[in-house]
């Protein structure tokens, strides 16, 4: 499901879809294209990660139950509380940090075990890399949503499991952009002339290979967390996810889908912050992708 | 020993057949509910009914809004699917006003030969909708097929039942042991439905479970599995001038909150088992409410077989460290009753107090579990929205009074598989029924012959099976309040209060079970549809 | 186009023929891209049948519950050839997949491709009204953007195209809902009104749903439409011809330009379908639409393993044979491809 964007790059055949699409500012409003969206991110993982270490944040998992659907902006609770009396402005910060955590996780799956498997299938040519590629569309095959929901269910819900289920995703798409990079790559002068002098192959995959396709990687990782956590929200909210009462965004919005008529800022507060996550994580992509050359 | 009493009725548990065990137990109380004491019907309507109309009734598809096929005999989903059923097949023995048993397309019934055989007399001159008699040999014919099938949906029985018809319109079952509330736990059993052999044997089971016939007060006219099924008035139907509508519509909804707009924009007249409290006085505002009687309280089960409950210290603790007033005060808004044992204000033997029951008192809690060294243990439920909410302040409780709790929810299928491996710890679900000697009765939660059970006690199954064998009422209820005590003096486990669950009317709709309560008997409340009228 | 076929005197009518086709790029391309798709094929029924098959756990006690007996629990699965090896029971399966029988749901006596069927007119209007919703808003949209590119409803388009692919599905179908069900109570929070019953209830019913898969959806076509436009308004012969008759920018935009993009954007259809029907299952789910979405997550909640199987597949078939069909498309209709190809 849901965003086309990484979505589709993870489907799209080798050319990209969305290069030379964007139309680019000059000059400080082209720093601003990564600044912001930078910035906001820096600030978010601040509140998610560093602050509950200095200030006292409420555990997001203990309510009170004489505090019962405060609403915002009440003392000590500055988002309010739920049904149950959890602070929600704890449970935002404790659940971006799922958010973060399996993004960067899954990412990190994909970028190492994609990465060489694209790395290799371009280098190698021919069967090998025909072979490797119909396995890809095999998984491509399947709508991400569907996939991953399937793997999550049959192995039962846990943040382990989710990052192992969402990285189905993100390995056959990183696997894809490293590939088309590398085909790119494989013929240039500098990596003939390494494989004429006898580099090993190993070595000319590490030392010429993967410096060049790291900034195409990394664009792509940015583009794919805003996927991940969107996905991983809809995990949970689905009820496959990560389990209930473990703060997370999507199980926020799934609770308060049952109230969404009397509490609309239970669903509406978190889909803010998974909302302006996902926007920075494409925003900073897009942007270090034009600024980078990348295609 | 007779290791499966506890599962007469509907209570095969299985994946497939969501709506008979641990579903029926908590799934009932949230989504068809249980009862409140405060039954509050905030305009019943007064005017008479009159005939014709049509209603959409919306069906929560978490449980209700969902069915396979509508053969009883097939029927996975039958206790969940009991409002189609009862429409389309009419049932043997009804529920009425004041939890009375009366014959709809059955009379009466007697036992005799110590209670082990149960005779039962049909009405007579009723025929199908098809035309054909409905009598003794199709009720035989019936039962046997229930039992000859292999759906997770039909009834239990020790040993195999005799079923034989005595007469063209009486027949008489006889098991190998007193089994006092077999007719009290027809209520949502496929036992309770006879289709029309001739049309089975016509159509083949596969088209009839997707058209069905039987002799109640609607017929089918689409049956679009899972999303829609259009019923028309019976014009043969046994009782003159009923039903009162000329056609029913059921169609699944999502959530209460779907309902709600769903209603709101006139998609439906009527909704069974509201059971977000939080939107009661939404409703109110624009429908007819009536709080449907309870009969199972939510309990906290504790596994008396392995550490820390297998520690009284440790089940005191939770006693005392329960404030369930509280949680009906900050969840539900102070709606609830309150009671001490495994009944409820709506069931049968209901006592709201035990003696020798462990109250709230934090201080002792706390020492409790100082003297232990600490406490810490993982308290699971079915991942249904009220329940983990439920358990989500319980944990706020007991944390309150030292203890370390883990929060953990499953599917059906997850939390079958907790009980079978034996190591759950604790847990969040609901006992009882309206008679509590059926399928999930209190049996099913502290007869040690139950796979569902935390408390190993001869004593207990001793009281509990023999009440369930006994058809005297006073000497049941007897046997009932001393098994509260107990459980009570044992500290097997607290009590809180039975969910109640709302059924919602649009003004000028009424009719008993939908806008005047009738007891809730097994999982969903019984709405008697040849009464149901729309006069809007 | 087959000048290198040397002339031969035909032995039979149509060897002629086939020899030019066989030698014809665009059919061989094609029929390379046909062959192709044979094992990606048969790796999405395996991948489907193991995602739910080969994973731990004793499937006939976790169906049958606790209390069955062990006699049940062998009845039970001889009935689903549980008892037989993996991969006999893929053999078993597969042999009835080509067959075009997917098996008998658990929870019903339904057949599986029954289940699907009764599903399929649900899912597909509502992928056909957010595709046309997409097309209505994004072209017209493309086109203004590409004709001031850099202007300022170009850079609006812009931020609000990343918005719209930065959303998640349940987000914005439950914001939509709090917006104009349960605030304006324009449309109706949910249900589902057959187009057979009544149309304008139909789209009351699947205009909000619809609205939630088009808007990434128009994000992303906006996008790739404009750039696409802008590289032929830039580098394409034909444009420059046309600007040296002095024909307006416009019309060269909207009758010229914009009919050769179509194709691309015809083939952009098949790489969104996959994210397409992942986000029905979400949108179904929110809406209460009996699709194939809402079938697949009953079915998943019910352990109604062949049903799971079943509808995977289909998804993963129909994504492999829409893009076939719109690479072969490609192929035939783009006369750019075609030179290209034939020359190389």
């Amino acid at each position: 499901m849901s965003v086309p964007a990484a979505d589709l790059l993870a489907s799209a055949p080798a050319q990209d879809l969305r290069a030379g699409a964007a139309p680019r500012a000059r000059g400080w409003l082209r720093n601003l294209e990564i600044a912001v969206p930078g910035t906001v991110l820096v600030v978010l993982l601040f509140f998610c990660f560093i602050w509950p270490l200095v200030y006292h944040v409420p555990d997001p998992t203990v309510g009170n139950l004489f505090q019962v659907n405060l609403p915002l902006w009440s003392p000590g609770h500055i988002l309010g509380t739920d049904t149950v009396g959890y602070d929600i402005m704890s449970r935002i910060l404790y659940g971006g940090r799922v958010s973060f955590e399996v993004a960067a996780a899954v990412q990190l799956i994909g970028l190492v075990f994609g990465g060489l498997f694209g790395m290799v299938a371009a280098y190698r040519g021919g069967w090998t890399e025909a072979v490797m590629m119909r396995i890809l569309d095999v998984f491509i095959a399947f709508p991400s949503l569907v996939l991953v929901l399937a793997i999550a269910d049959s192995l039962g819900p846990s943040e382990t499991h989710v990052i192992w289920a969402l990285s189905a995703f993100s390995i056959p798409a990183f696997a894809r952009v490293s590939r088309a990079a590398t085909l790119r790559l494989r013929d240039q002068p500098f990596v003939v002339a390494a494989r004429l002098a006898g580099t090993k192959t190993w070595r000319i995959m590490l030392r010429h290979l993967t410096p060049n396709i790291a900034p195409q990687m990394l664009t792509f990782s940015l583009l794919g967390a805003s996927l991940t956590i969107i996905l991983e929200g809809a995990l949970d909210f689905l009820g496959y996810g990560i389990p209930a009462p473990t703060a997370t965004w999507g199980n926020m919005i799934a609770t308060g889908e049952s109230f969404i008529s009397v509490y609309p800022r239970l669903v509406i507060v978190p889909s803010i912050f998974l909302l302006v996550t996902s926007i920075c994580l494409n925003m900073m992509g897009d942007g270090l992708r034009a600024r980078w050359g990348v295609r | 020993m007779r290791p499966k009493t506890c599962f007469r009725r509907n209570a095969r548990p299985s994946a497939l057949r969501l709506s008979s065990v641990i579903l029926a137990t908590v799934v009932a109380v949230i989504l068809a509910g249980c009862g409140s004491s405060k039954p509050s019907s905030s305009t019943p309507s007064s005017s008479a009914p009159k005939h014709g109309g049509s209603l959409t009734v919306l069906e929560g598809d978490s449980f209700a809004g969902s069915w396979p096929g509508l053969d009883p005999a097939t029927d996975t989903d039958g206790a969940a699917n009991m409002s189609y059923m009862d429409a389309i097949y009419g049932e043997l023995f009804e529920l009425t006003a004041g939890g009375k048993e009366t014959g709809d397309l059955a009379t009466g019934y007697s036992f005799t030969n110590g209670g082990k055989t149960v005779n039962i007399t049909l009405r007579q001159g009723v025929k199908f909708s098809d035309g054909s008699p409905f009598n003794a040999a199709a009720v035989v014919w019936n039962w046997k097929r229930d039992l000859a099938g292999n759906c997770s949906c039909k009834p239990v029985f020790i040993g195999t039942p005799v079923i034989a018809q005595t007469g063209t319109y009486s027949l008489s079952i006889t098991l190998s042991y007193v089994d006092a509330p077999f007719i009290n736990a027809l209520q949502g059993d496929i036992f309770n439905w006879i289709a029309s052999p001739t049309a089975v044997q016509k159509m083949g089971e596969k088209a009839f479970a997707i058209k069905p016939v039987g002799a109640g007060p609607f017929t089918v006219v689409s049956d679009v599995p899972d999303s829609l099924l259009a019923l028309k008035r019976n014009p043969n139907y046994w009782q003159p001038g009923l039903p009162y509508l000329n056609s029913l519509t059921f169609k699944p909804v999502s959530s209460d909150e779907t309902a709600l707009t769903a209603m709101d924009s006139g998609a439906g007249q009527a909704y069974e088992g509201m059971s977000t409290p939080q939107l009661v006085s939404s409703f109110k505002a624009k429908f007819q409410t009536t709080a449907e009687p309870s009969t199972s309280p939510y309990d906290i089960q504790l596994n008396t077989k392995i550490a820390p409950f297998n520690n009284i210290k440790a089940r005191e603790a939770i006693y005392y460290a329960t404030d369930a007033a509280l949680l009906d005060k900050s969840l539900f808004g102070d709606t609830y009753p309150v009671g001490e044992s495994f009944t409820a204000p709506a069931g049968l033997f209901y006592e709201q107090t035990v003696p020798g029951y462990i109250t709230y008192d934090l201080a002792k809690a706390k020492a409790l579990v100082k003297s232990l060294g600490g406490l810490s243990f993982t308290l699971g439920t079915i991942s249904v929205p009220t329940a983990t909410e439920l358990n989500e302040a319980i944990q706020t409780e007991w944390q309150a009074a030292g203890m370390k709790v883990t929060l953990a929810s499953w599917d059906l299928t997850g939390l079958i598989a907790q009980f079978e491996g034996g190591k759950w710890q604790s847990m969040l679900q609901t006992a009882g029924a309206y008679d509590p000697g059926t399928g999930v009765g209190v049996c099913f939660r502290f007869c040690s012959t139950s796979p569902f059970t935390g408390v190993f006690s001869t004593t207990l199954n001793g009281l509990l099976l023999g009440a369930a064998g006994t058809v005297n009422q006073a000497q049941r209820k007897a046997l009932y309040d001393q098994a509260a005590e107990y459980i009570a003096k044992n500290a097997d486990g607290p009590f809180l209060f039975p969910i109640a669950g709302y059924n919602i009317a649009d003004h000028g709709v009424g009719g008993p079970g939908l806008t005047t309560p009738l007891p809730v008997t097994d999982v969903n409340p019984e709405i008697l549809w040849q009464y149901v009228y729309n006069n809007g | 186009m087959n000048i290198s076929v040397p002339v031969q005197p035909a032995r039979w009518p149509g060897s002629a023929f086939v020899r030019r086709l066989a030698s014809s790029p665009t059919v061989r391309v094609s029929a390379r891209r046909l062959l192709s798709a044979i094992p990606v094929l048969w790796g999405v029924t395996l991948l489907a049948f193991l995602l739910l098959n080969a994973l731990p756990g004793d499937a006939a006690s976790a169906l049958l519950g606790i209390d069955a007996t062990p006699a049940e629990i062998r009845s039970f699965s001889i009935k689903l050839h549980l008892n037989e090896p993996l991969w006999t029971r893929y053999g078993h399966w597969l042999a009835g997949v080509v067959t075009g029988n997917l098996g008998t749901s658990l929870a019903s006596p339904q057949s599986v491709v029954s289940i699907i069927a009764s599903r399929l007119p649900v899912t597909l209007e509502l992928v056909i009204y957010a595709l046309v919703l997409t097309f209505v808003v994004s072209v017209p949209l493309a086109v203004v953007c590409a004709r001031w590119p850099r202007g300022i409803i170009d850079r609006i388009c812009l931020v609000l195209s990343m918005a719209s692919l930065s959303t998640a599905p349940y987000v914005l179908g439950l914001l939509l809902v709090i917006v104009f069900a349960v605030h304006w109570s324009i449309f109706p929070a949910i249900g589902y009104t057959a187009l057979s019953t009544s149309l304008t209830g139909n789209l009351d019913t699947m205009t909000l749903p619809s609205i939630v898969l088009a808007i990434p959806l128009i994000g992303f076509y906006t996008r790739f439409l404009r750039a696409d436009l802008l590289e032929q308004m830039q580098s394409e012969d034909y444009v420059v011809t046309a600007r040296a008759k002095g024909v307006s920018e416009w019309r060269i935009l909207t009758r010229h330009v914009l009919r050769n993009s179509f194709i691309g954007l015809l083939t952009v259809i098949g790489l969104n379908l996959a994210t397409l029907i992942g986000a029905t299952v979400i949108v179904e789910q929110i809406f209460s639409l009996p699709g194939i979405g809402y079938e697949l997550l009953n079915a998943i909640s019910n352990r109604d393993v062949p049903v799971v199987e079943g509808i995977v597949l289909v998804f993963g078939i129909t994504v492999v044979l829409v893009n076939l069909l719109t690479d072969l498309l490609y192929g035939v209709l783009d006369p750019r491809i075609r030179h290209v190809r034939s020359r190389s």
